[in-house]
C-alpha cells in the first residue's frame, strides 16, 4: 500500500525534497510520483502540499498543515537506552544522541537536537524498540483526523 | 514465519536472481555464519581457490538483525578463508546488515568476477551492478563519503584491492576484519555493496517480542559487565586484567606480562583520551571508545589492538596505538593479523633471520609500513601474506603465532589453556570468539577457572563455542552474552573466597557440562540470565527455540563449518598451536605454563562427538539433524 499523488500536482518539488524515505520523484513543473515499494505512509508529502494533491490509501486527500503544527517526537529520557535505532533511521538528521555531561557519564539518550529539520514522519517512533518515543502535535487538534471530521 | 530471501549475484554475467532459503535450512541453521557455511557447501566445489572467479562470498544477516533486539546489528560475511584454506567468517556491527534487510534481502550470495571495478546496489529489492571506477583506490573512509549518506554501506579499502590476505571490510566505522574476506571482494573487483529500502522486518510475535526486548535491555543495563565494565572501559578494560593474570602476549608471545601495560590500558584510555562512548546501532551496551585523531573524533582501539600494537611489539605508546588503529581501519586491514604479522617480522629481525625494517619497541615507522603492506609495495608484499606464509618462507613456524593460518588474538594461551584449545579447534583459525572465548572464564573475567589446569576445559570450550556460535547466528553481538556470568560474582569480586572457591571447584565440572550437553533436549526453557537470545529468536521466528535447542544450533554451526574444513583438506593436524605455546614454558621451570594439547584435544573431540580425526561421527550428525552431510 502506498500514498498517491493525483493530477492536481503542479510539480513544486516540495514533497520530494521533504520525503524522509526518498520515495517521491518527478521533474520540476511535472506530475510527481510516489514509489509504492518505498512509501511508508508517513503523510509528510500531504502536509506540505499546497494543492492537497496527495491521497492516502483510503482515497482521502491529505490537508496541508502549517509547519508549526506538525507532530514532533517526544522521547522519554529515562527509558531510552541510547541504542541509536531512531538516530540511524532519521534521514533528515533531526535526532542525535546527547553528549555526556562529564567524563565517564553513561546516561546519554536520543534527543531532538535539530527540530527545524524534523518533518514529523514518525519513523523514529516506529523504529524505537523500547517504544519510548511518541509523536505529539503541538496543536490540540492533530493532523488528518481534523480534516476528516 | 517468513522465510529468509537471499539474492544470488553473478558478477561475471551480471545476472541477479532471488534465492529463497528452504524452510529446512532456516529451521536448522537460522542465519548468519551457520546458514552461510551450509550454503557454501552447496554452492562451491571442493578445493576451489578463494580468489577463483567461481568462489562464493556470502553476506548475510540473522533473524534478529534490525528488529531492535539489543546489540542485533551484527551481520556476517562468509567465504573460503584466504589465510587458512578452510572456512572464513567475519562479523561486523555496521548499519549495512540492518539496511540490507530493509532493502529486501536477508543475504547476498556473490560469485563471479567483474571485468572492471564495480559496486552492488540493493534498493527496494532490486539489485544493480554499478561501475565503481571512481571509488577504486580510495580508503574505506573516503569511499564511504563518496556514496549516498543515507544508505547502508560495505566497502573494502586499498588492502582488499591489493589482495592483502588479511584485508577486511568497513561499514561506517565498524570493521569486519578477520579472515581476509576483503581480499575475496577485491579479487572479484567488487569495491562496495550498498543497500537501502523501507521493507518492514518481520517478527513473528511482535507484542511479546518487544516486551521481552524491554526486559532484556533493562537486564543488560543492570548487569555489572554489560552495564558497567564494558561501557566504562570497553574491551580495552581487559589489558590490565590480562596483564595481572600474565595472559597479555608480550614481544610476540615470548612473555605474558608487560611492566608498562598500564600505559595502554582501558583505564588510561578512559582517563586521558576518551571523548565519549559510541556504539553499534541497536546496542544499549555501547562499549565503543571515541577518541581524537588529527582533530577529528574517530573510533578508538579495542583490547586486541591495544595489546598487539602495544606490549606484543614491545611498545606502550597510546597515541601511536590510536593512530595505527585508525590507519588500519581506513586501509581496511585487520588489526589483529596485521599487528601479529608485524610482531612475527620483528622476531625474525631479533633472531637475525630477516629484516623488514621493523623492530620491537619501535612504533615510529609502522604507519608507513602498514601503508606499504596495504598496497603490497616491494618486499612489504611478503608481510601482506600473513605470518604463516612468512614462516614457511623464512622459517620460525614455532613462533609464528597463528592457528591454521589465522593469527591468534591477544590472550596468552599458556595462562588460559582453554583459550589455547579454543584457538586450535576454532574452525576459522586462531580466533578468540570463534574459539569459545574461554579467557573470560580463565584469566580476564571475574571468575577464574584455574587457568593452567586442563581439567574440564574441553567441556567448557565446547559449551562456550556452541553458545557463542548460536548468538552469532541470530545476528547479535557476543558481548550481549556476557551476562551469563552471575551478577553476584561481580558483587563479591574476583578475590572473594566464594569466587575463588568456585574457580577451583569448576575444574571438576567436566562431567556436569557433559551431562548438560547430553540432555540438551530437556532444557526446554528460556531465561533472561542464560542465553536470552534463545527467547528473542523464538519470538522473532516462531520456532520452538529453547536453551537446549539453541545450544544445538551452535553445535550444528560448529559441525557444518568443520565439515567444510574437512572437505577443503584440513585435518586434525591443523587443530594445533605453535610449539612456543605447547612446548616452551612461559615461566622457565614451571611445567604447568604450557598448553597440554595432548590432553585437551582428545577430550574435546570426545565431547563434540567427533572421531580422533576431527570428523563428526554419524550419530552426532544424526542427533543434530544433518545426516545428509555424512560421508563415510
Amino acid at each position: 500500500m502506498s500514498y498517491h499523488i493525483t493530477e492536481d500536482c503542479i510539480g513544486c518539488t516540495a514533497c520530494s525534497r521533504l520525503c524522509p524515505v526518498f520515495a517521491i520523484s518527478g521533474e520540476r513543473g511535472k506530475l510527481h510520483t510516489i514509489n509504492e515499494k518505498r512509501c511508508v505512509e508517513c503523510g509528510v508529502c500531504g502536509r506540505i502540499c499546497t494543492k492537497n494533491a496527495v491521497e492516502n490509501t483510503a482515497g482521502d486527500r491529505l490537508p496541508k498543515l502549517p509547519r508549526k503544527e506538525w507532530p514532533k517526537p517526544v522521547i522519554q529520557q529515562d527509558g531510552c537506552s541510547a541504542c541509536q535505532m531512531c538516530v540511524a533511521a532519521c534521514t533528515p538528521g533531526a535526532l542525535s544522541l546527547s553528549l555526556p555531561r562529564f567524563r565517564g557519564d553513561l546516561k546519554v539518550f536520543a534527543q531532538l537536537s535539530a527540530p527545524a529539520k524534523c518533518v514529523g514522519c514518525g519513523i523514529c517512533a516506529q523504529t524505537c524498540p523500547l517504544r519510548v518515543i511518541t509523536m505529539e502535535a503541538p496543536a490540540a487538534e492533530p493532523t488528518k483526523e481534523g480534516a476528516a471530521a | 514465519m517468513t522465510l529468509p530471501l537471499y539474492a544470488k549475484i553473478d558478477l561475471t554475467t551480471g545476472q541477479c536472481e532471488e534465492y529463497p532459503i528452504p524452510e529446512a535450512y532456516f529451521r536448522r541453521y537460522i542465519g548468519g555464519k551457520a546458514l552461510a557455511a551450509r550454503l557454501l557447501l552447496d554452492l562451491t566445489p571442493a578445493g576451489l581457490d578463494p580468489f577463483d572467479p567461481r568462489s562464493v562470498v556470502i553476506v548475510n544477516t540473522g533473524p534478529l538483525n534490525g528488529t531492535g533486539a539489543p546489540s542485533s546489528s551484527r551481520f556476517n560475511l562468509s567465504s573460503k578463508n584466504v589465510l587458512t584454506g578452510g572456512i572464513a567468517s567475519s562479523n561486523c556491527g555496521g548499519l549495512f546488515g540492518v539496511m540490507l534487510r530493509h532493502a529486501g534481502y536477508e543475504g547476498l550470495i556473490i560469485t563471479g568476477k567483474a571485468e572492471k571495478p564495480c559496486r552492488i546496489d540493493v534498493t527496494d529489492g532490486e539489485i544493480t551492478i554499478v561501475d565503481a571506477a571512481e571509488l577504486w583506490g580510495l580508503d574505506t573512509e573516503k569511499a564511504q563519503e563518496e556514496l549516498p549518506k543515507h544508505v547502508g554501506k560495505l566497502v573494502i579499502g586499498p588492502s582488499g584491492e591489493h589482495l592483502v590476505r588479511y584485508a577486511g571490510l568497513a561499514s561506517g566505522e565498524r570493521m569486519a576484519g578477520r579472515c581476509g574476506v576483503g581480499a575475496v571482494f577485491g579479487s572479484k573487483n567488487l569495491k562496495a555493496v550498498t543497500a537501502y529500502g523501507t521493507r518492514k522486518i518481520p517478527v513473528e510475535h511482535p507484542e511479546k517480542f518487544y516486551k521481552f526486548v524491554k526486559k532484556w535491555v533493562r537486564f543488560l543495563k543492570g548487569h555489572a559487565m554489560t552495564g558497567d565494565a564494558l561501557p566504562h572501559y570497553g574491551s580495552a578494560g581487559l589489558v590490565n586484567k590480562a596483564n595481572a593474570a600474565h595472559a597479555l602476549p608480550t614481544l610476540n608471545f615470548q612473555q605474558g606480562v608487560y611492566d608498562k601495560a598500564d600505559e595502554v590500558s582501558g583505564e588510561t584510555l578512559a582517563e586521558t583520551k576518551l571523548t565519549r562512548n559510541g556504539g553499534c546501532v541497536s546496542c544499549p551496551i555501547r562499549c565503543e571508545r571515541r577518541v581524537m585523531v588529527d582533530g577529528r573524533e574517530v573510533k578508538g582501539p579495542e583490547y586486541e589492538t591495544l595489546g598487539f600494537f602495544g606490549p606484543n611489539i614491545g611498545a606502550h605508546d597510546l597515541d601511536a596505538v590510536i593512530r595505527l588503529n585508525y590507519v588500519c581501519d581506513i586501509l581496511g586491514l585487520d588489526t589483529i593479523s596485521a599487528a601479529s604479522t608485524l610482531a612475527f617480522a620483528m622476531e625474525l629481525k631479533q633472531r637475525g633471520i630477516k629484516d623488514f625494517g621493523v623492530t620491537f619497541g619501535d612504533v615510529s615507522n609502522l604507519e608507513e609500513v602498514l601503508g606499504k603492506i596495504a598496497v603490497r609495495e616491494g618486499e612489504y608484499s611478503e608481510l601482506a601474506n600473513g605470518s604463516k606464509w612468512l614462516s614457511q618462507k623464512y622459517g620460525g613456524a614455532d613462533y609464528a603465532m597463528h592457528a591454521k593460518g589465522l593469527e591468534m588474538a591477544s590472550y596468552e594461551p599458556r595462562r588460559s589453556v582453554g583459550m589455547g584449545l579454543g584457538y586450535a579447534t576454532s574452525n576459522r583459525g586462531g580466533c578468540h570468539l570463534n574459539g569459545g572465548y574461554m579467557a573470560l572464564l580463565e584469566s580476564v573475567g571475574v571468575l577464574s577457572i584455574r587457568p593452567q589446569d586442563s581439567r574440564a576445559k574441553a567441556e567448557w570450550t565446547v559449551f562456550m563455542q556452541n553458545a557463542l556460535e548460536a548468538i552469532s547466528t541470530g545476528g547479535c553481538c557476543l558481548f550481549s552474552g556476557q551476562t551469563f556470568v552471575p551478577q553476584i560474582l561481580f558483587m563479591l569480586g574476583p578475590n572473594h573466597w566464594i569466587t575463588r572457591l568456585l574457580g577451583k571447584l569448576a575444574v571438576f565440572t567436566g562431567p556436569v557440562v557433559r551431562l548438560l550437553l547430553a540432555f540438551r533436549p530437556l532444557l526446554r526453557f528460556n531465561t533472561l540470565f542464560l542465553l536470552p537470545h534463545a527467547e528473542a529468536l523464538r519470538l522473532a521466528t516462531g520456532f520452538p527455540i529453547y536453551t537446549g535447542s539453541f545450544l544445538d544450533l551452535g553445535d550444528r554451526c560448529y559441525t557444518v563449518e568443520r565439515i567444510y574444513n574437512l572437505r577443503e583438506g584440513l585435518t586434525e593436524k591443523d587443530d594445533a598451536l605453535p610449539k612456543r605455546l605447547t612446548h616452551e614454558q612461559q615461566v622457565p621451570g614451571r611445567k604447568d605454563t604450557v598448553v597440554r594439547m595432548d590432553r585437551l584435544l582428545p577430550q574435546y573431540y570426545k565431547t563434540r562427538g567427533w572421531d580422533p580425526h576431527s570428523k563428526p561421527k554419524r550419530r552426532t550428525l544424526k542427533r543434530l539433524g544433518m545426516e545428509e552431510l555424512w560421508q563415510p
